[in-house]
């Protein structure tokens, strides 16, 4: 019989994505040899990520909770003219290790999914209508991936903002098959980022 | 391209097999219900990722495992490569010379099979259905893209076709009719290309096949496309000519639940002269025709390829009239085509078979080499 400390916390482990319970149980051994501080270390880092990281009311990327907006939004250098639309934060950090984009981002937090039960009110679109009423921007590129949700988010998304009198592109394909945007390479996204297209 | 050896590992009733196939014919030989297909279908799903027979991939591991592998050696263009794919609590995993493959054209990269069973030789007289998936297993031999774009579309139309029945506002179905028409034109134009392809292919190895004077055609028309001449349009006027057949249609979808138009709803009509094969033809004559599209697509992958595809043929002798039979095996003697048989009756194939043909008896899932 295992101490029911242990037993919790190879459970709570064992809850993260693509943790299995044996994962799980290698992981809470580990936390147990090493020495105490790096326990303390790891659990006050939990917290602070709870306690201090939200979303930017803005453009929700991640934001520190004692600054009013994200990095990002908060960042002067950046081009106001120009929008990025990001299915998740990956993406957008995938986007951000290119060092090509220096426009601003807006994260929707999903793709429309009707299989998964995603209809836009589930995304952050309602959100991102109101930010672009009287604005800068000139020009929103859409990233989502270039799977079926993908696209046809884009395709939504076209049509709401076309109208308002905005140039609207997309990512050029060069994204590898099968793969998401997350795990492009870097070339390829820099790439299709300089490619995009008009829609 | 040559398959120079294959195992299983728990592939149906198949718990540790390997073989070394013949660089010509290759025959297995047992009684009903040993695992003659299962062979066959392992090789199929090695080098298509997709089942030949089984609607779910749990139905290819063996009772009571969860775990199951196949893989094979093949030489592509002088190298050697291996192949492998696993299921692995029902989910299935691509693996080349060990590694998990990065894209389907890193682990396709020139293996191809083209399958022959007895069910084919039903297509002419089932249904639409049955044609429509005898046609998508020709187009993606020919290009295995199609594999991952057939897929995409079911998807969007699966998503199409939930939005219809929730009733979701307009805006958003119609970003979805959009998408499913960029996918479908995608489809039609494939199945356009394939067809083109195989048009001549098919008359020709029918006239030396049947018995039959007029000539076999196959058309495939999109149903209900207005206002575009599918044999001429662009992907992007099918693309728009779809998108406004979804939405001439859409109360119709509406009320039913479903979407009434696009490639998964299409025939392939097959002809003999100016008569429809499916009302008129008899077995004999349909089964030469299913037999001259499938010499034609073997022929016309070695064209676009540069080499033969590898066959794979269960149990199609013993569905055969003699004489239809005798054209087969010689047919495939003369191809100097890799062929894997299965057969009930050695005596069926021997007409196949050259000095180097390899035999093996199979018999309750082990399998073992044997004389001639
Ligand atoms: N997942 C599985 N696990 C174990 N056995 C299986 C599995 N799937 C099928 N089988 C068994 O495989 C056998 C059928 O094998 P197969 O279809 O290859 O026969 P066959 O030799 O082609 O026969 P026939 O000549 O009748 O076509 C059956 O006994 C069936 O129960
Ligand atoms: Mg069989
Ligand atoms: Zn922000």
């Amino acid at each position: 019989m295992t101490p029911d400390a242990l037993n919790r916390l190879v459970a709570q482990l064992a809850k993260l994505p693509g943790i299995g319970e044996k994962t799980a149980q290698r992981l809470a051994f580990h936390v147990l040899r090493a020495p105490a501080e790096y326990a303390r270390g790891l659990s006050a880092a939990l917290l602070d990520v709870v306690d201090h990281v939200s979303l930017c009311p803005k453009c929700f990327s991640l934001c520190d909770k004692a600054h009013p907006q994200c990095g990002f939004c908060s960042d002067t250098r950046r081009d106001d003219k120009l929008l990025c639309v990001v299915e998740g934060i990956a993406d957008e950090l995938a986007l951000e290790r290119t060092r090509e984009f220096k426009g601003r981002y807006h994260v929707l937090h999903g793709v429309l999914s009707p299989l998964e039960g995603v209809g836009p009110d589930q995304l952050r679109i309602r959100e991102l209508l109101t930010r672009l009423q009287d604005t800068d921007v000139e020009e929103v590129i859409l990233a989502t991936n270039p799977d079926v949700e993908g696209e046809a988010t884009a395709l939504y998304l076209t049509r709401l903002l076309k109208p308002m009198g905005i140039k609207v592109t997309r990512l050029a394909q060069g994204i590898p098959m099968g793969g998401d945007l997350e795990f492009a390479d870097q070339a390829t996204l820099a790439r299709a980022l300089s490619a995009r297209r008009d829609i | 391209m040559k398959l120079l050896s294959l195992s299983y590992e728990n592939f149906r009733n198949l718990a540790q097999v390997t073989l070394e196939p013949s660089a010509h014919t290759t025959v297995a030989v047992g009684e009903n219900g040993q695992g003659k297909t299962n062979l066959l279908e392992g090789v199929y799903f090695l080098a298509t990722l997709k089942a030949l027979r089984a609607s779910k991939l749990l139905e290819l591991v063996r009772f009571g495992q969860t775990f199951s592998r196949v893989s094979g050696r093949f030489s592509l263009g002088g190298a050697e490569r291996e192949i492998a794919v696993e299921i692995r609590n029902g989910v299935r995993t691509a693996f080349v010379d060990g590694k998990r493959a990065q894209s389907l054209e890193s682990y396709f990269g020139g293996v191809s099979v083209v399958a022959f069973t007895p069910d084919d030789l039903s297509v002419v007289k089932g249904s639409p259905e049955g044609r429509r998936t005898f046609l998508d297993r020709a187009v993606f031999n020919r290009f295995p893209a199609f594999l991952d774009e057939s897929r995409e579309y079911q998807r969007a139309l699966k998503s199409r076709n939930r939005l219809l029945k929730d009733r979701a506002p307009f805006a958003h179905l119609s970003a979805w009719d959009a998408t499913v028409a960029k996918v479908g034109a995608r489809l039609w134009v494939r199945r356009r290309a394939l067809l083109g392809e195989l048009a001549t292919g098919v008359v020709e190895a029918f006239s030396r096949i049947g018995r039959t004077e007029a000539p076999a055609q196959l058309l495939y028309a999109p149903e209900r496309l207005a206002g575009v001449d599918f044999a001429t349009a662009s992907e992007e006027q099918l693309m728009h000519a779809l998108a406004a057949g979804l939405d001439a249609r859409l109360q119709r979808d509406w009320e039913r639940g479903f979407t009434s138009v696009g490639p998964h709803v299409d025939d392939v009509e097959l002809k003999l002269g100016e008569h429809s094969a499916r009302a008129y033809a008899s077995q004999g004559q349909s089964r030469a025709l299913v037999l001259a599209w499938k010499v034609a697509e073997i022929e016309n992958l070695q064209r676009t390829s540069g080499f033969l595809p590898l066959l794979l043929l269960d149990d199609v002798s013993s569905e055969l009239d003699p004489e239809r039979n005798a054209f087969l095996m010689q047919y495939l003697a003369n191809s100097g085509a890799q062929v894997l048989l299965t057969t009930t009756d050695a005596q069926l194939v021997r007409s196949a078979a050259g000095a180097d043909t390899r035999w093996y008896k199979v018999k309750t899932g082990l399998v073992e080499a044997v004389d001639g």
